[in-house]
């Protein structure tokens, strides 16, 4: 009985690590899954940067693109969410984005907030944790620290910036986003440890919760997105 | 039942501040004249007393050294020594101005007896410079009329009758002027009353006065009102050597921690707050509370969630010399389930439940939040953060999914501002969107909108404020906003403001 029950706990064991740690998170467009190497990599650091503090909505919007399937942990320091605005139930909701599936922190100082990223990450069922920096450089130790607790459990970290940052840093991606007319993302991918770079303008789709290439660039006929990934909420 | 007080109080406050010169007095206002409320002892042996009138004292003893009192400062002094008394009693009253009342039972045997926590007691308080007077006895009043009018010493239950007889009425806690009218007809000792017909006295005295002989008696309970709630659960221990280091103390915890898990688990209750005390050696107690989002019994997770509140405290835990003492109790308890076995979807709560708990603790309950929805027009209140340590189980968002449906709401912003900015805005028409505006001195020229959609104000309420029209708006880079315009153009007629902007949130 014991036995079996050992077997049956290693057997969940391991179909989990598979799925959190070696997996990407598919965008669900091709071109873009292609250079990422499948998807936005589990267990890594991304770091998404505005492209001027006034595009910070379109960033936010961005990263919670990404992300919106999964259990969600937002950080943010006070002075961020007196600068910019808290994360609003309604509009996330409108957005596609349950607020049931989101936890927020305001943090008083930029110590406790990687702190608590940290904490965060080491959280087995939390899939990903956003975090808004707004102090300019971050100090490569604690990306580091960072990148190492979500290689650990499999989360993706994501790392908001109201401007673009020049240092070196172990991010996996990073991407410049703005605004774009017509309700659509510019979104930069400037740096990716797994292929290319590339530069592309992004639509969200509310209801199908997803980025999609705006239409004209589209086939008439695509054929239907695999996007099982999505009921891992 | 204990009773402590400081006849000194005030005096001996201001002597363990500075050197102060002898004979010294302390005086406050009493209905509008100046009188003596405290002496030293060299001002006692002058003759004089409290309740005197400090002109006449002065004028008895030019060379009397008088300061005025400091009621807030001696209240604090009296919380203090309160919170230091915790140490032999979760059940500790004030009993103001300058009094304690210690419900020892069940307590005494820690130390050895009554007599001996008595003389532990009086030791300690002696020792930090305070005059006392102690007595224990069966009842709140008896021990408090024996702290103040008899001999100090321990009665034994029962003994309330002889211990009291001989005091004067006053020691009944009774108002000024019922012991006056009971003086006039001869009534001075409390064994001048305690035979006599109870009829007649309640008729001319109140009843107040037989409440308080019978309280006293205890022909009638008097219940305690500690300072603190009354904890369900609680373990503490004494250290023979003084304990600083924080894994000390931490180890401390666990201890105590699996102490308190019997006597849940027995109940099947869980904590759901916990604090912890320690006291300091020098007499300073630290009272560390804690939270967790659902029923804990487990010693390492109350240990580790302490972990995190002691770091958060940091410099502000200074040990000092070593605490000698530490007490663990579950200030609110719930009923708990059996810990549920195996991987099942609850697991996945539970573990996020315990790291809001541990963030909780370090950052604050109110910093770590779920978001909720709440039935209202106004966008505000329509959605807030809650602590998630206290949020509710429905957090509303079906309701409001339906509600959205049903009134075809317009889609609201990704982040919405903590207090709307004021903008300056140029609109083509009254009532129509503004053609541009300039929000934190940039300029924004409106390419597309879409509105108004209004939200009246809280007519119902003074700050409610006036009606609003939002409006949705891209300017040319592609950023998109959300304006309102308080205020409606047609009520300018009526003598209301004039319609001023907001921006209010910013679209992804």
């Amino acid at each position: 009985m014991i036995e079996q029950l050992r077997q049956r706990l290693q057997a969940l064991q391991k179909t989990a690590g598979i799925a959190d740690v070696a997996s990407a998170l598919p965008l669900g467009i091709a071109v873009i899954d292609d250079a990422l190497g499948g998807g936005l990599a589990r267990g890594a650091l991304h770091e998404i940067a505005a492209s001027s503090e006034t595009h910070l909505a379109a960033a936010t919007g961005f990263a919670l693109g990404l992300v919106s399937s999964c259990r969600l942990l937002w950080l943010a320091e006070d002075m961020a969410l007196i600068e910019s605005g808290a994360p609003y139930g309604p509009g996330l909701d409108a957005f596609g984005l349950a607020p049931e599936r989101l936890l927020t922190v305001s943090a008083a100082r930029p110590r406790d907030l990687l702190w608590a990223m940290e904490e965060t990450l080491r959280c087995r069922t939390i899939g990903a944790v956003i975090g808004e920096w707004r102090h300019g450089e971050i100090d490569m130790v604690a990306l580091r620290r960072l990148s190492l607790a979500a290689a650990e459990s499999g989360a993706l970290a994501l790392l908001l910036r109201a401007a673009p940052a020049g240092e070196a840093s172990t991010a996996a991606t990073r991407w410049i986003v703005g605004a774009a007319p017509n309700a659509r993302f510019a979104a930069q991918l400037v740096r990716n440890r797994r292929g290319p770079t590339g530069s592309w303008i992004l639509e969200w789709s509310d209801n199908d919760e997803r980025f999609l290439l705006p239409t004209h660039a589209q086939p008439v006929a695509a054929p239907a997105p695999d996007r099982s990934h999505r009921k891992v909420a | 039942m204990l009773s402590l007080w400081l006849p000194r109080l005030p005096i001996d406050r201001i002597e363990r501040l500075r050197e102060v010169s002898s004979p010294l007095a302390v005086y406050g206002k009493r209905s509008n004249a100046e009188l003596i409320v405290a002496l030293d002892e060299a001002a006692e042996r002058l003759g004089l007393h409290t309740g005197l009138a400090l002109a006449q004292a002065r004028a008895m003893h030019p060379h009397l050294h008088a300061i005025e009192e400091d009621a807030e400062a001696n209240a604090a002094l009296l919380e203090k020594i309160a919170d230091w008394c915790l140490r032999y009693t979760p059940l500790v009253a004030c009993d103001a101005p300058d009094g304690l009342l210690l419900d020892i039972g069940g307590c005494a045997h820690l130390y050895g007896g009554e007599e001996a926590l008595v003389a532990d007691l009086g030791e300690r308080i002696a020792r930090a410079g305070f005059a006392y007077n102690i007595a224990i006895a069966g009842t709140i009043g008896a021990a408090w009329a024996a702290a103040h009018f008899g001999e100090p010493a321990r009665y034994a239950c029962g003994e309330q009758r002889t211990l009291l007889a001989p005091l004067p009425l006053s020691a009944l806690r009774l108002p000024a002027d019922t012991v006056a009218a009971l003086a006039r007809v001869g009534l001075k000792r409390i064994g001048d009353i305690i035979d006599l017909p109870r009829a007649p006295l309640a008729a001319r005295f109140g009843t107040e006065l037989l409440r308080q002989l019978d309280r006293a008696l205890g022909a009638e309970h008097e219940p305690l009102n500690p300072r603190l709630p009354v904890t369900p659960y609680v373990a503490e221990q004494r250290f023979p050597e003084p304990i600083a280091r924080e894994e000390d103390v931490l180890a401390v915890i666990a201890r105590l921690a699996a102490r308190l898990q019997f006597a849940l688990e027995r109940r099947g209750d869980g904590a759901r707050r916990l604090e912890l005390t320690l006291f300091r050696t020098d007499g300073e107690v630290r009272r560390i509370a804690a939270g967790c989002s659902h029923p804990l019994r487990d010693p390492a997770q109350i240990r580790a969630l302490f972990v995190e509140r002691l770091t958060a405290l940091s410099d502000e835990f200074d040990p000092g010399f070593g605490f000698d003492m530490a007490r663990l109790s579950v200030l609110v308890a719930e009923p708990a389930p059996p810990e549920q076995i195996g991987i099942g979807g609850g697991e996945d709560d539970a573990e996020v439940a315990r790291l809001v708990d541990r963030l909780s603790a370090r950052l604050g309950t109110r910093r770590v939040r779920r978001l909720i929805a709440q039935d209202s027009h106004s966008p505000e209140i329509a959605a807030a953060a809650v602590p998630a340590q206290t949020a509710p189980a429905d957090p509303g968002w079906p309701a409001f999914r339906h509600f959205r449906a049903y009134a075809d709401l317009a889609p609201r912003p990704l982040r919405l501002l903590t207090r709307p900015e004021p903008i300056e805005a140029m609109a083509e028409v009254p009532d129509g969107p503004p053609l541009r505006f300039r929000w934190r001195r940039a300029l924004h020229e409106v390419i597309a909108a879409e509105g108004p959609e209004r939200i009246e104000g809280a007519w119902w309420s003074e700050h409610g404020g006036p009606a609003r029209d939002y409006f949705r708006v891209e300017d040319k880079s592609g950023l998109r906003f959300w304006l309102f315009r308080s205020g409606l153009y047609r009520d300018l007629a009526q003598g209301a403001a004039a319609p001023t902007w907001f921006l209010h949130g910013t679209f992804a």
